[in-house]
């Protein structure tokens, strides 16, 4: 088990202080804060924490107005805590905004801490703290996507459904129109419609249902599949490179090959001709001696 | 009955608190990223890296890892964790990050609990920089020990030469260093215990290192729990032990009371691979794709690529068959490969079905049904591919082990030993294998016949014993360990009452390797020759006695085995299977520091030349 010794710290410094008062060492402070202050205020860390910050507000945003975003509500009710689309639609689009400028936030910030003259150390660590910032950014924009799947779906749906009411009811109400008494066996008959109606409503609300779940699954799994074509893009490219690399490497390879058949053959031409002197040279002498 | 928490997660834990800035870590995934520096020393490094991944540690909002004697440049907007041992350099060096004014804000963690007059000169190095307020926080950590598996730890990794069984046990070791030597053992024991929760009952023989280190445990164990302000096993610390019935038991052994498992062949994974191959901390580092040999055409020979390996409890094969028989792990990563290949091929099937999928709208219940296997499919990708990466992991070392086993033919060394160690009959004679030439290093050699010598009754003949010795000579192994050995034969059968090396014939059999028989008779109150004369140490007790009668007449649920100048996994398999077998028994294995046989070879050759 861990043991928090912070306040044995803090004591040991009050006698610490003590003492050097006891001896006469008084510590410079002053020198010290102008050392603090002189030190370049550097602008990285501020903007950092400010794109978080933002990034929490688009989340308790979206967080805050999910249950009403997502509740589709029954047709029929009128409760007032219901979204109407155009409220919908706003949503969808200042999240959006929202977001690209998070990404453009970060993106830009990379960019600055690229050009800027530091250690590698603080490279690296800055690096790392954007990707820190983009996970975060994209669990929300994780949170936005699902939501809005689901809003999707239930517009298709609703097309679907609206387009598939039979037209009786139009024709009933024409009828409808010519005599001012309703009879009651046309009371009958609305009353029968309005029974097959509400079953074939349960019906379609339950196949819908299905639907939903199934066109929310196919959204993500699109996602997912996004991501998987984007990494094997770079991974083509890598490997593009290396083809390259490589066929630069092969012809330089046989260049050197050339070279060498052509040293090898000059060599040998050189050697004959060595080896004609020599023995022109032996008959010369051989001659001369004679 | 609950038994303690389990080590690795509590030291997981303890270490996620502590990059958490000494604070329980949120649940919340969606939670706003916190960055962070972390700052370590060896120590500190060798204790973290077989816990967490540097992945993990990025999750916890871990930008940058660096050692602490390392050039570190000014990051003045981030706070820094320290982890780190309070000595003397590493204190130095704080004080002088903290004059540099390195980071925004320090948490500093002392590995092991930090004295009073260091503290004061990190207090006086912030006081002089006016840092004061920055140090935000002070934690002893009380870690100082490396946790490898759930039942498994270790005291030492970098610099463990210092406290190994060769520095416990030359001729010509001061007094002075002996004491150092326990002081550290006992230390990092205490950090255990602490971060157990848990207090004791001490048993260990006499007249060795172990029984020096139970002393000193006993008392500094006795002296916390008499100091009540600052009793570090009060009822907030001991949240792991609260709700066990009994306290642990303890058993220390030195290493001298079986010398001969440590130079033992073995045949279970996770022996075998510390054996061959280089096992450190969880990572193996393998040298693959060796083309020794140039081609006759004159091209240039294929690289060497070193390979890492962590071998980690998510890897599931891995826990499974750590500690099985090598034949069978072969056959079970052949059928891990088979039902890899059923799955991939079902994933490779629905791409023909989605081909074949037409535009009907009105279809919906055969989209579906595509939706939901696609689904699963696309869910089960990151697992399948994991189950590749872990598949081949383990075919490639256990590939590397296999062409081991045979160029060296440690079957046949495993066979022989086994019954020199059981005292069965033999069907070889042993000059046989030492003078074949195609049978193992010389290195393997001696171990086999230092193996020999220790089991053996009675020690063979002088003419017997040359005989070996040319052969030994003639196969270029090296006789020093022979001399020590000699000694310590000869001081064991002068010392006690001499040790039996009885039934080690198959692998799993419990009650078999002399630590085992220990545990056995300790933990379950047995009584025997060997084990009777032992000391008992209670901390609790309000006097320490000197008697050997424990007061607990019940037999340990839980029990600590502690080997004192090095351990192996051969022990620590030995222990696992006899935990296995006595059902609800919890049992830990502890060594100064793990040494294969190669290096325990090595350090009896040291001791056989002074």
């Amino acid at each position: 088990m861990a043991v928090d010794i912070t306040l044995l710290f803090k004591a040991s410094v009050k006698t610490v202080k003590t003492r050097n008062k006891a001896i006469g060492i008084g510590f410079d402070s002053t020198k010290d804060e102008i050392f603090k202050r002189s030190r370049p205020k550097s602008g990285f860390s501020p903007k950092a924490k400010e794109v978080i910050t933002n990034i929490t507000k688009l989340k308790d945003f979206l967080l805050q107005h999910r249950k009403d975003y997502v509740s589709a509500g029954s047709l029929i009710s009128s409760d007032l805590t219901r979204m109407t689309d155009n409220e919908r639609d706003q949503i969808d689009q200042d999240a959006q905004i929202f977001m690209r400028t998070c990404s453009e936030a970060i993106k830009q910030l990379r960019n600055e801490a690229v050009k800027q003259v530091t250690s590698a150390q603080v490279k690296e660590h800055r690096g790392a703290v954007l990707d820190l910032i983009e996970i975060y950014l994209r669990g929300v924009c994780k949170l936005y996507s699902e939501q809005r799947a689901i809003r999707v779906k239930r517009m298709v749906d609703k097309k679907r459904l609206v387009s598939e009411v039979p037209n009786n009811p139009v024709n009933l109400w024409e009828e409808g129109r010519v005599e001012d008494e309703l009879s009651p066996e046309e009371i009958q008959m609305f009353e029968q419609e309005n029974q097959r109606l509400v079953s074939e409503m349960n019906s379609l609300v339950d196949e819908v249902r299905q639907i939903e779940g199934k066109v929310v699954e196919i959204s993500r799994l699109q996602e997912i599949f996004a991501e998987k074509v984007l990494q094997q893009e770079t991974e083509i490219d890598s490997i593009h490179q290396l083809v390259v690399g490589a066929t630069e490497n092969v012809k330089e390879g046989n260049e050197d090959i050339r070279e060498a058949i052509k040293n090898n053959a000059g060599f040998r031409v050189w050697i004959l001709f060595f080896l004609v002197m020599c023995s022109f040279s032996l008959l010369f002498l051989d001659w001369y001696d004679s | 009955h609950t038994h303690t928490v389990r080590q690795t997660h509590t030291n997981t834990v303890a270490l996620k608190r502590m990059l958490n800035f000494n604070a329980p870590p949120l649940k919340n995934a969606a939670a706003e990223p916190v960055w962070k520096v972390l700052i370590y020393d060896r120590f500190g490094q060798d204790i973290i890296s077989p816990l967490l991944s540097v992945k993990e540690l990025r999750d916890m909002g871990i930008t940058l890892h660096l050692l602490l004697h390392s050039d570190r440049d000014p990051i003045p907007d981030v706070p820094a964790v320290y982890f780190v041992m309070p000595t003397e350099e590493n204190i130095d060096r704080i004080c002088q990050d903290l004059r540099n004014q390195l980071y925004e804000s320090y948490y500093l963690n002392f590995i092991s609990a930090i004295s009073r007059s260091k503290l004061e000169d990190i207090a006086s190095a912030a006081l002089a920089a006016n840092a004061v307020t920055q140090v935000t926080k002070v934690y002893d950590q009380y870690l100082n020990f490396i946790t490898l598996e759930d039942d498994m730890f270790t005291l030492c990794h970098q610099n463990k030469e210092l406290i190994s069984y060769h520095a416990i046990n030359r001729a010509d070791i001061q007094d002075t260093e002996m004491e150092a030597i326990m002081d550290t053992v006992v230390d990092s024991l205490f950090c255990f215990f602490v971060t157990l929760g848990a207090v004791p009952i001490i048993r260990c023989p006499r007249g060795n290192a172990a029984e020096m280190v139970a002393v000193k445990l006993d008392k500094k164990l006795r002296e916390n729990l008499r100091d009540a302000r600052n009793s570090l096993f009060t009822g907030d610390n001991m949240a792991a032990g609260q709700f066990s019935f009994q306290r642990p038991l303890f058993v220390l052994v030195d290493r001298n009371v079986d010398m001969a498992t440590p130079l033992h062949h073995t045949w279970t994974y996770q022996a075998l691979i510390h054996d061959v191959l280089d096992l450190q901390l969880n990572r193996v580092v393998m040298e693959e794709g060796a083309g020794a040999d140039p081609s006759p055409t004159g091209a240039r020979p294929k690289k060497k690529i070193r390979k890492t390996y962590d071998l980690t409890a998510a890897d599931k094969f891995w826990q499974k068959h750590k500690g099985s028989p090598f034949p069978e792990v072969a056959e079970s990563v052949q059928e891990e490969l088979d039902s890899y290949r059923a799955q991939e091929d079902e994933v490779k099937h629905l791409k023909s079905i989605m081909g074949l999928e037409g535009e009907d709208d009105g279809a919906i219940s055969m989209l579906s049904d595509n939706t939901a296997k696609l689904t699963s499919a696309v869910s089960s990708l990151p697992e399948l591919l994991e189950k590749k990466r872990l598949i081949d992991l383990h075919t490639n070392v256990a590939t590397a082990v296999l062409d081991h086993i045979k160029s060296r033919k440690l079957d046949v060394y495993f066979e022989y030993e086994e019954k020199l160690m059981s005292k069965s009959t033999l069907d070889k004679s042993l000059l046989d294998i030492i003078s074949d030439p195609d049978a193992g290093t010389p290195e393997d050699k001696m171990r086999l016949f230092l193996i020999y010598y220790i089991t053996a009754q009675q020690a063979p003949s002088e003419s017997d014993l040359e005989q070996y010795k040319t052969a030994l000579l003639d196969a270029g192994c090296d006789l020093s360990p022979l001399n020590y050995i000699k000694q310590w034969k000869a001081f064991t059968k002068m010392a006690a009452t001499p040790a039996n090396y009885v039934s080690h014939v198959v692998v799993y059999n419990h009650d078999n390797l002399p630590v085992t028989r220990i545990l056995d008779n300790l933990m379950e109150m047995k009584s025997n020759p060997e084990t009777d004369d032992y000391r008992y140490f209670d901390p609790k007790m309000l006097r320490g006695s000197e008697s050997s009668i424990p007061r607990n007449k019940n037999p340990f649920q839980e029990a600590i085995v502690f080997v004192v100048g090095g351990g192996n996994y051969i022990e620590y398999q030995n222990l696992v299977d006899y935990a296995k077998f006595k059902q609800g028994k919890k049992v830990v294995y502890g060594c100064s520091e793990l040494s294969n046989a190669a290096q325990f070879t090595k350090q009896l050759s040291q001791l056989g030349q002074k």
